[in-house]
């Protein structure tokens, strides 16, 4: 085993992140088992799906850069939704939807890094916690029910295509666009390359590593807010109970996508590609007649294999 | 009279080096055997090997004239060898009972632990050194003095008749030293042998019958101690050659670079004052642990006690610097710290050489600026500093320690600063990188820059420094030209303040 572990070949597979395999297989058995699902308009109502879930993954991807975790993005996507659909602000334009969606993520996202990088909370304990507060907070809010309906222009929104392409799926890739130019061109870049590799040493090296830390969880809430902004506008009406699977769903796709605590190996495209193998997955499950607990089935088995190839990879590296 | 321990021909290395190198040793009953020897003589790992901390690769130990071989320190106990080492082992949050009888509790005929017993058995073995320490108290409510009564205490209870104490009174104050020592004497009239490391010479000279001198691993000498003097002790622990490493000596010039006044390395400690001129390397030199390292981190705020005033170029540091920005706001100052330890403080082994070095150039600029790849910095540093490496995308931790020790002090000297903090310039590396690594500190300072270092190796800092500051309890003791310093001078310095 470890013999054929050490090729100088198999060590190069090895480092390419597990999204990229999975998204490929699953391709080629669409492609062989149902080829004519593989039109554009098709394929793009299934991406356009996950378009949340992949702006999510990029606030995740960020802190997981830096040795955290964000689990809060459920209670920020139900109080945006929330503070949207239930009316409590009525007329109000979208600019002060969007703005004060943005606002809410950037300071729940500060808060998180506050807890996390100053008083060096868990961040599991500090973001999940904040969730549940903030779930309880919005069914406090609602007494239970479903709030009202979101502003059409929002689903107007989500609903345009240019070409083929879903205006969701093309902001999102912009998004991954921005993020991965963010993150290799800027000082911040670096600066979260090292906190992951080794806060200590990076310390040293003059590393602002607080704030570096800050930062990642305030944008990671910012992000969240605009996850929740799309969520929002795909489902159309307000709910108590909406994208609460999302965060973990998030750190899969991270996960799958070569983002491990401190490795950023899968850079911004790696995550990218995992999601894309969630929306194929649910194709696939769907064209081949399986139900959600089969879906959620499968989805976790190929979570634990990513882990367990990464097992493999750090126990050579060791 | 039949010796308790001997230990014949022990050898034992660390990676490339050899820590132990065939060295013999008796421990007789009823002796207070003084083991003595400069930094990194070999002194701890000898008796960690006795301990069955560590396991030696050659030689052999006989107990009571049986051959023996120990694979844990439980294994040691059990044959009667008790071992207070420098870092203490007791587990702060157990009371002391549960701390002597910790893995070996014993039990009641239910199958529960026996605390009653626990506690009777405690209370006698520190009665048997005088004590009157509550068993149920916590260890960290202990003092420092307590707590390696405590271990003795431990030992005593396992019936053992070989104590080593590892500096036993490097963290005491005045009165309990008394108190330690009068413990000492009393296991020496019981017929125990004890092994005594100590750097203090007036208290080797106060409690020891025997020593044993080594030096680079080696033995040089056992001999009873009635017929030294603390100079004769000395010139037998110094006296190594120089070699020759070291670059020439440059001009120095009279700006002050970086200027300490009145500053106290813990409130308490004795005020001291030093000072680095450009084109200087300035050495903190001394025994082990005797403050060097608290002053150089306190500037970085890394070390929160100390108070004073620093001044770098005229212009005040605000002390105590605060640990998040400590680093940064030296970076500012154009001063920058290189850590000791270069794999866990001073590198990102995962992360290219290229990033390691532009790490220190890019941190110096706002989070939103565009991070520059500084290709020809890089590719300038790894030419002069003659970094072997398949290129600048090499991972850090492919490379030698030596390699790994030239991208740490490349961070640096690519920063363009004027001071550096170096603690241990060349620990671990090769003697050929080592001398590479001098030419590169003197270079620096030839080219305007300043240098404060610290180094275990005394000898490495006379050949190296311009001038040396000797530390020696949170204090300056002495300053000396290095051309002229002998580790003679330095030993006596140090030891006798």
């Amino acid at each position: 085993m470890s013999a054929i572990v050490k090729h100088p070949f198999l060590q190069r597979l090895l480092r390419v992140p597990p999204a990229y395999y999975v998204f490929a297989i699953l391709l080629i058995t669409l492609w062989i088992a149902r080829p004519h699902m593989l039109n554009a308009n098709i394929m793009g109502i299934f991406i356009r799906q996950v378009a949340p879930l992949g702006v999510l993954v990029l606030a995740q991807l960020l802190v997981m850069r830096v040795k955290s975790i964000d689990l809060s993005g459920g209670g920020i996507l139900l109080l945006v939704n929330y503070v949207i659909s239930s009316g409590i602000f009525p007329g109000a334009s979208m600019p002060f939807f969007i703005g004060l969606s943005l606002a809410i993520g950037t300071a729940i996202g500060l808060f998180n890094g506050w807890m996390i990088g100053k008083r060096r909370v868990s961040a599991v304990i500090v973001t999940l916690a904040v969730s549940i507060i903030l779930v309880g907070f919005v069914q406090y809010l609602s007494s239970g029910k479903p709030p009202g309906d979101v502003p059409s222009y929002l689903n107007d929104i989500y609903n345009i295509k240019w070409g083929p392409a879903p205006v969701p799926v093309l902001f999102w890739f912009a998004l991954t666009v921005v993020m991965a130019l963010f993150l290799s061109k800027t000082v911040f870049g670096r600066y979260v390359t090292s906190v992951g590799e080794n806060p200590e040493a990076a310390h040293f090296s003059g590393v602002p590593v607080e704030r570096t830390v800050i930062l990642a969880h305030t944008l990671a809430g910012f992000i969240a807010a605009v996850a929740a902004l799309v969520q929002t506008a795909s489902i159309a009406v307000g709910s108590v109970r909406v994208g609460l699977d999302l965060p973990i769903l998030a750190v899969a796709a991270t996960i799958l996508g070569g983002v491990v605590f401190g490795r950023g190996e899968g850079g911004v495209w790696g995550p990218f590609f995992g999601v894309l193998s969630f929306a194929l997955l649910f194709v696939v499950m769907t064209t081949f007649g399986i139900d959600d607990p089969g879906k959620l089935i499968a989805q976790g088995l190929i979570i634990l294999l990513a882990a367990i190839f990464y097992g493999i990879r750090t126990s050579r590296s060791n | 009279m039949a010796c308790l321990v001997e230990m014949s021909n022990i050898s034992k290395s660390f990676g490339g080096s050899k820590a132990v190198d065939g060295v013999s040793l008796k421990l007789m009953p009823g002796t207070v055997h003084a083991l003595m020897g400069e930094n990194g003589a070999g002194k701890s790992t000898l008796m960690k090997i006795l301990a069955g901390v560590h396991q030696s690769d050659s030689g052999k130990i006989f107990r009571d004239g049986r051959k023996v071989g120990f694979e844990t320190p439980r294994e040691a106990l059990e044959a009667g060898i008790s071992t207070v080492f420098q870092e203490l082992s007791l587990l702060a949050n157990l009371t002391i009972a549960e701390n002597m009888f910790l893995g070996r509790e014993p039990v009641t005929a239910f199958g529960t632990i026996d605390r009653a017993r626990m506690r009777r058995e405690t209370r006698k073995a520190l009665a048997a050194l005088g004590l009157e320490l509550n068993p149920d108290v916590l260890v960290s409510e202990l003092s420092i003095a307590e707590r390696q009564f405590v271990e003795i205490a431990h030992g005593i209870k396992a019936d053992a008749s070989v104590f080593i104490l590892d500096e036993p009174t490097a963290a005491l104050n005045a009165a309990d030293v008394e108190v330690m020592n009068a413990q000492i004497r009393r296991l020496r009239d019981d017929g125990k042998a004890i092994v005594y490391i100590s750097h203090r010479i007036d208290e080797i000279f106060g409690i020891c019958d025997t020593m044993t001198v080594l030096k680079d691993g080696k033995l040089v000498a056992t001999r009873p101690l009635s017929g030294m003097t603390p100079d004769s002790l000395i010139a037998l622990m110094v006296g190594r050659e120089l070699q020759d490493l070291f670059p020439a000596r440059g001009t120095t010039s009279s700006e002050t670079v970086l200027e300490l006044e009145d500053f106290r390395i813990d409130p308490d400690s004795k005020p001291l004052s030093l000072h680095v001129n450009k084109g200087e390397i300035v050495a903190l030199a001394g025994l082990e642990g005797q403050g060097q390292q608290q002053l150089l981190r306190s500037l970085a705020g890394l070390y929160r006690a100390s108070t004073g005033s620093a001044f770098i170029k005229g212009k005040a540091l605000p002390l105590p610097a605060q640990k998040p920005s400590g680093i940064r706001q030296l970076q500012a100052r154009k001063v920058g710290f290189v850590p000791e330890d270069r794999k866990e403080e001073g590198l990102f082994l995962g992360l290219s050489i290229a990033h390691n070095i532009a790490v220190g150039l890019s941190s110096v600029h706002g989070e939103l600026s565009i991070a520059h790849d500084y290709r020809e910095a890089i590719a300038e540093t790894m030419t002069s500093m003659n970094i072997r490496a398949s290129g600048p995308s090499a991972p850090v931790g492919t490379l030698s320690g030596g390699n790994q020790q030239k991208v740490l002090l490349g961070r640096y000297l690519a920063s363009g600063l004027d001071l550096l903090l170096i603690e241990e310039p060349t620990r671990g590396v090769d003697i050929g990188a080592k001398a590479e690594i001098y030419n590169l500190l003197r270079s620096f300072a030839d080219a305007g820059g300043a240098i404060l270092v610290l180094s275990r190796e005394t000898v490495e800092l006379i050949g190296l420094c311009d001038r040396i500051y000797v530390v020696h309890g949170k204090a300056i003791v002495a300053e000396l030209p290095a051309e002229t310093a002998t580790e003679h001078q330095i030993l006596n310095a140090a030891l006798s303040a």
